[in-house]
């Protein structure tokens, strides 16, 4: 079959169904909340966030098309939704807030306040990690919000971003050094 | 640092991720066992895991139900959604030219970021309440509708998006 004639036969194919057409959007709305996660661990606010999940849903609607199965679905979805928020990093500071508002409203859901002391050397370190992951590169974030938060493992984060798994796993042990390192500078007891 | 120790650095995300072979891992295991160092790298790699967990939860309920739009017509979107932010910005402009306009008791001038942060804030909460309108059609999606109606109250309360969605939902 030559090029010209596969092109129309895919044309027709994918215009048969309405499901067939729709796979995109129907697996946006699926995986609304795992794209949520990757907008949060990005550090997007919530404005951010909302702007940001609003264009992917609009690419997944004008893009239909695209994809023909759930899996080619979540990895276009995960790499759009990555570079949006990466996109809103360039213009807008990430993990705005700080560990003294987090905790204040961790403790205020807590079933039993935290001492004084404890809730100081948290406080300290939480913005240590807080500062860091705000600085950290954004290739280095995504991987690790995509691994240790979203729960994607090596492979997948590696097709979702075109990269290799032992790429990913070198990015991630680089992001989690910087970290590391960072709250043993304040002190850490092992 | 020894040798040893930065060769036993480099495995430790793996380790604790349990990405290494079985051998290397009781490698790791027991150089472990031995250097207060390396266990301390170790220590600091777990906490800050478990911190920039509690960071990355924070956000995420910050975010909370945010990001719908709708399966069709999507430049029939584009256009409700233009015009819902500039009639929405004009609404606004024009309360703000109202209240400027020095016919009564003078009020407190808002600042310029003020007005900026309103003609933003209804900017956003009219695009999402067209796109929740679009999302309408669709019986299946009456439970995320309602649920960006709340959003659109709760995080624009001032906006005449909000006063619409309230509407809405009773």
């Amino acid at each position: 079959m030559s090029e010209k004639n596969r092109e129309v036969a895919g044309e027709g194919g994918r215009a048969g169904g309405r499901s067939s057409q729709s796979v995109l959007f129907e697996t946006y709305i699926a995986e609304l909340d795992r794209l949520r996660r990757i907008a949060a661990g990005m550090g997007l606010g919530a404005a951010d966030a909302e702007d940001a999940l609003q264009d992917v849903s609009v690419k997944a609607l004008r893009q239909r098309r695209k994809c023909k199965s759930r899996d080619e679905a979540v990895r276009w979805l995960t790499k759009v939704t990555v570079n949006r928020c990466l996109m809103h990093h360039r213009r807008r500071k990430r993990f705005s807030r700080s560990a003294a508002e987090i905790i204040k409203r961790r403790t205020e859901n807590a079933v039993e306040p935290a001492g004084t002391d404890a809730k100081a050397i948290a406080a300290e370190e939480l913005e240590i990690v807080r500062q860091t992951l705000s600085e950290l590169d954004g290739s280095l974030l995504t991987t690790m919000a995509l691994r240790y938060f979203c729960g994607l493992n090596s492979t997948e984060i590696g097709q979702a971003l075109g990269l290799s798994a032992s790429a990913v796993r070198s990015r991630l042990r680089e992001g989690r050094m910087i970290l590391a390192k960072r709250l043993m500078e304040r002190g850490i007891e092992p | 640092m020894d040798k040893s120790c930065e060769q036993i650095e480099k495995l430790l995300v793996d380790y604790a991720d349990g990405e290494l072979s079985p051998s290397e891992s009781s490698r790791v295991a027991e150089h472990l066992s031995k250097c207060e160092r390396c266990r301390t790298t170790s220590a600091a790699l777990q906490r800050s895991l478990e911190l920039a967990g509690i960071v990355w939860a924070d956000g995420l309920e910050e975010i909370g139900g945010v990001g719908m739009a709708k399966e069709r017509g999507v430049r029939r979107w584009r256009w409700r959604r233009y015009a819902a932010i500039a009639a929405s910005i004009l609404v606004v402009a024009g309360i703000w030219i109202f209240r400027l306009t020095p016919t009564g008791p003078k009020q407190a001038e808002p600042t310029l970021a003020e007005i900026e942060k309103e003609i933003e804030d209804s900017g956003r909460a009219a695009r999402l309440l067209a796109a929740t309108e679009l999302l309408t059609e669709y019986p299946d999606a009456q439970s995320i509708v309602k649920q960006q109606y709340r959003y659109i109250v709760k995080t624009y309360p001032q906006t005449p998006s909000a006063a619409q969605a309230k509407l809405r939902i009773q």
